[in-house]
């Protein structure tokens, strides 16, 4: 082993101990050393659960704007880039990106309509 | 098959009004329905959108009751149940007294579950999802799909991903805030442990990453994190966050090469300056990511000066040592091991003890 790998190795060591240690500490432990922390637990969770909700809200989004202007995706077809996440319409070939931290979607699928689809959808809220 | 289709077609008998003895469950005859047969039901009365949701159906092995109206609908879910697919035309009158009746109480025997609706022109279906446990939930529309893609492109498997999305939102809205506050946590390690690596993200964005891989996963397993749902899903995300940091790490030693002198400019516990390029045997390479690995050693145990437990804990985790180890190589007891466990947890996130 050399040591590069080791130091590598000892920090992750560390912060997996740190991490089974967290998941291991009961309900009250975990609040209580919240609120220790000058922390306010219930607005913590709060910011933690509007992190796990963006994600889902911000590619619903794109799959209502994309439907919107008669794009069609592939949903298995979705690119890791470094930055965002990409696809492309199967039917006129018009990109897509969507930085999910940011909500920010881009690309010319969310500009322009499909050429391939005649439907045109008034966008809308709801399905109602 | 065309006895049963028949039968599914015309339906159960009727059950007559509430009146006389309450009436006995309706006893299927053996040839129509294999009680190992899945069995969906379906409440549409556009004919059209009947015939193509039931071919779907039936082409993928399920059973199919079709019902044109919220109250057949209710007596066909009591008579069959348990369905493993319920779809829901979106207009049929007093839809959310179906959903809670159809739905809520057997949720877990239910494959998928979804409103549908056709579009304008007829040329498409919009298939909406709704939270079933919520009555006033607002309609969610993960996925528009037109007939073709539909009849083509295998529906039933499309469906339950939507479903899968459901499951997720359902699961992130059953988190408590305990296991919120833990995944925060987590999140903040491991944030810690990156170090510079970490190239100005923080914890949200960490956890954000996360979770949008395991939505991603939901259709696309070689590049989003597929959840199973008999993994817990704070642990399944715990894990995601390792593996996302791990990847980051290894793109910024990959990417990063350059660094100054001064950068790596530190001091010792007398307060003298030292450069970590001190420390490290010259011709090993690559000598400027081992300095960053050190430096980031340096930081964890700078930060409990003077906690001979802590440092002595710290150290042994470093060493690949486990708990029950720690105990005996320390001379620990559980009390003290575990404070010091605290101690470390509340000084690397930089917090008052």
């Amino acid at each position: 082993m050399g040591p590069k790998k080791k130091y590598s190795e000892r920090i992750e060591r560390v912060v997996n101990q740190l991490s089974e240690s967290v998941l291991g500490l009961s309900d009250d432990d975990i609040l209580a050393e919240v609120s220790a922390a000058g922390l306010d637990p219930e607005q913590e969770a709060k910011r933690v659960r509007n992190v796990l909700e963006k994600p889902l809200q911000t590619l619903e989004k794109v799959n209502l704007c994309l439907s919107n202007l008669g794009h069609t995706i592939n949903p298995s077809n979705w690119y890791c880039g470094p930055l965002a996440y990409y696809n492309t319409c199967l039917h006129c070939g018009l990109s897509v990106s969507v930085t999910i931290a940011t909500a920010e979607i881009r690309g010319s699928a969310v500009q322009r309509i499909c050429r391939a689809s005649d439907l045109m959808i008034r966008p809308t809220g709801t399905v109602s | 098959m065309s006895h049963l289709l028949s039968f599914i077609q015309s339906g159960p008998p009727q059950q007559p009004p509430e009146s006389g003895p309450p009436p006995q469950p309706p006893t299927e005859p053996a040839r129509c329905i294999n009680v190992a047969q899945r069995s969906a039901l379906l409440v549409e009365n556009d004919k059209s959108l009947v015939d193509i949701l039931r071919t779907c159906l039936e082409k993928e092995g399920y059973a199919v009751r079709i019902g044109s109206n919220t109250e057949e609908a209710i007596r066909l879910y009591r008579e069959f149940t348990p369905f493993r697919v319920v779809l829901i035309d979106y207009c049929v009158p007093q839809r959310d007294g179906i959903e809670i009746d159809c739905c809520a109480p057997q949720t877990q025997a239910i494959e998928l579950a979804m409103a549908i609706r056709k579009i304008d022109r007829g040329q498409g279906i919009i298939l909406a999802a709704f939270d079933f446990q919520s009555a006033s939930e607002v309609p969610r529309r993960p996925e528009v799909m037109d007939i073709p893609t539909l009849v083509g492109c295998l529906d039933i498997p499309q469906l339950r991903r939507c479903l899968e999305k459901i499951e997720l939102l359902r699961a992130i809205r059953a988190l408590t805030r305990a296991e919120e506050l833990r995944l925060q946590e987590v999140a903040k390690f491991r944030i810690y442990g990156l170090g510079r690596a970490a190239c100005g993200r923080d914890w949200q964005d960490l956890l954000s990453e996360a979770f949008s891989r395991t939505v991603l996963g939901v259709t696309d397993t070689k590049n989003g994190r597929h959840w199973n749902k008999n993994v817990d899903l704070v642990r399944h995300l715990t894990e995601a966050m390792r593996s996302i940091a791990s990847s980051w790490k290894r793109q910024f030693v990959g990417e990063e090469n350059t660094y100054l002198i001064s950068e790596l400019q530190t001091r010792d516990a007398e307060g003298d300056d030292y450069s970590l390029f001190d420390n490290v045997a010259s011709g090993h390479i690559p000598a400027d990511q081992r300095l960053i690995e050190q430096e980031n050693e340096h930081r964890v145990f700078a930060s409990l000066r003077g906690d001979q437990d802590a440092t002595q804990v710290l150290e042994a985790w470093m060493d690949g040592f486990r708990k029950s180890e720690i105990l005996t190589k320390c001379g620990l007891d559980e009390k003290r091991y575990d404070a010091a466990v605290r101690r470390i947890r509340v000084k690397l996130l930089g917090r008052r003890s």
